[in-house]
């Protein structure tokens, strides 16, 4: 793009943004619609007051756990339904159709069975992360060289060296690339969560008050609409911050391999 | 695929072995896993033995039966014309720039720092500030949607359109063709199986946006009658519910995978999944 153009763009978006601020300030309509200085005063004041950052530590922590949940449970299914055909046609239509419902479809049940202070919008974020790792790992586990295995097995190793030494590294790149997925949708599921607790649970699942929640209250307690830009920024700027890790993660682990 | 979860692209060696399974054996997986997942799901609930807490299969087969009687058919309803507004304004939104800013370099200039900066932002964070602007009504699923739905064919417009081989563009040019019809005869075809692929990943997110939109922000539709029914504790119809949600969108999935793969059977790139 020429040094002309990056100028066009620029005054495009300035002239945007002075128009946006100018409208809403000059129809004096403040309290309902965001405008650019409003969300830098509601910065400022969340970050004094602490309410954003410990609401977005409560989320990370959750979606973390929920992640970690997930790659627990779906690396080593998916590794062993790719590699051991049988046991992947037998399980794969199962797992096709629980991936096919929505993860925050559970919200109900979840709060149900596990309670309204967090675990369950910890549950619909590693159902969310778990069937990324499974798909994923399955097709890593299924295309990997069988020429390697049989010669691994040709030179005595045992069934469970083969899989730590050749079936593990072989189906890394692809679990790397589960778990990327995997991450932005429980990034996804955990914001979904958060707000339906928010919403339809009286108290709002008060316990450890995440994103979502904050999110509700924003709405229907302060009214504030700046507030919640300010939010959705935060929500914006944290996947991409995730996306960039994994991204950096899954170059640092496979080298080999230029995605 | 209707929870966005994406797979690497198989490589077609792969897809034969699958299939040259035998296929008798094959017709039966799919009902014994079924019965399977039927057999432990009895045996939790006869454990557990609280209906509302764990309602056994039948007892959900016979409320969904119940509900494809009664309500099931209004709210299957008000969520397809969510969907159907939404997914159609977003998909083709998507589309048209796409194909605009692949075309034209200021526009590109402009949308794609937008697209950027929207792109992060999930559809679902959009739910509070969607329930501020139009209330709680229809308007919140069909707007997330139509956000949810905008990002993948978009990405995938512009992809498809800048890989076109230069060569063929070249070859056509020397050939006498129009720009408009190497447009029509060289570019887009070129670019159909990404279109594809980006409609069918938008399709997936587009639905896991619907039953969270619905859920929070809409008085109609699947996912608000989730939260309809916990509130009278009818979990066993919660369930059935759920399961609904599944079986459309494992359908709608089927539905466009089925219709990619014979649009574009002559692709090697029909797998194409490029908005990751």
């Amino acid at each position: 793009m020429n040094a002309q153009r990056g100028w066009v763009v620029l005054a495009f978006f300035g002239v945007t943004l002075l128009g946006w601020q100018g409208a809403v300030v000059y129809s004096g309509q403040r309290a309902l619609y965001p405008y650019p200085t409003g969300v830098l005063e509601a910065a400022t004041r969340t970050v004094e007051d602490g309410s954003l950052v410990a609401a977005t530590s409560n989320s990370l922590l959750r979606v973390l756990a929920g992640f970690a949940i997930g790659a627990a449970c779906g690396v080593p299914l998916g590794v062993l339904m790719g590699f051991v055909r049988p046991i992947g046609r037998a399980v794969s239509p199962i797992v096709d159709s629980l991936r096919s419902i929505a993860p925050i479809a559970w919200i109900p049940m979840a709060l149900l069975w596990l309670g309204i202070r967090g675990n369950a919008a910890l549950f619909i974020v590693a159902y969310a992360a778990f069937f990324p790792f499974v798909v994923n790992a399955a097709q890593g586990a299924r295309l990997i060289d069988r020429n390697l295995v049989n010669a691994a097995r040709a030179l005595g190793a045992s069934r469970v060296l083969i899989v730590r030494l050749v079936v593990l590294p072989s189906a890394l790149p692809a679990i790397l690339t589960g778990a990327r997925i995997s991450m932005a949708f429980a990034w996804g599921s955990i914001i979904a969560a958060e707000l339906a607790m928010g919403i339809k649970v009286t108290s709002g699942g008060s316990g450890a008050v995440g994103l979502g929640q904050l999110m509700v209250s924003t709405l229907y307690v302060r009214r504030d609409v700046n507030g919640l830009v300010l939010d959705m920024v935060v929500i914006g700027v944290i996947s991409l911050l995730i996306d960039l890790a994994m991204r950096r993660l899954q170059r640092g682990l496979t080298p080999w391999r230029q995605t | 695929m209707s929870d966005g979860t994406q797979s690497a692209p198989v490589p077609p060696s792969a897809v034969a072995v699958d299939a040259a399974a035998r296929w008798p054996l094959r017709l039966l997986e799919v009902p014994l896993a079924l019965a399977v997942v039927a057999g432990v799901w009895q045996a939790a609930s006869v454990v557990v033995g609280n209906s509302t807490l764990l309602p056994s299969p039948l007892r959900v087969l016979r409320a969904l039966d119940e509900l494809v009687r009664g309500d099931l058919r209004e709210d299957v309803q008000a969520s397809l014309a969510h969907l159907g507004i939404g997914y159609g304004l977003g998909a083709g939104t998507g589309l048209a720039l796409g194909i605009v800013s692949a075309r034209f370099a200021l526009v590109e200039a402009i949308v794609d720092p937008l697209v950027e900066l929207l792109r992060p932002i999930s559809a679902i964070a959009w739910i509070p500030i969607a329930i501020l602007m139009f209330g709680i009504s229809g308007s919140v699923p069909v707007f997330l949607i139509f956000y949810a739905s905008l990002f993948p064919i978009f990405v995938n417009a512009v992809a498809g359109m800048k890989e076109v081989d230069v060569q063929l563009v070249r070859a056509a040019q020397m050939l006498g063709a129009s720009s408009r019809m190497i447009l029509t005869h060289v570019v887009m075809p070129f670019a159909l199986p990404y279109v594809l692929a980006g409609a069918r990943l938008s399709l997936g997110v587009a639905w896991m946006a619907m039953v969270a939109a619905e859920l929070t922000g809409s008085d109609a539709g699947l996912g608000w009658r989730l939260f309809w029914y916990q509130e009278f504790f009818a979990m066993d119809k919660v369930m059935a519910v759920i399961l609904t949600i599944g079986v459309l969108g494992y359908l709608f999935d089927t539905l466009l995978r089925a219709l990619q793969a014979r649009i574009t059977r002559w692709s090697l790139e029909s797998s194409v999944d490029t908005a990751r």
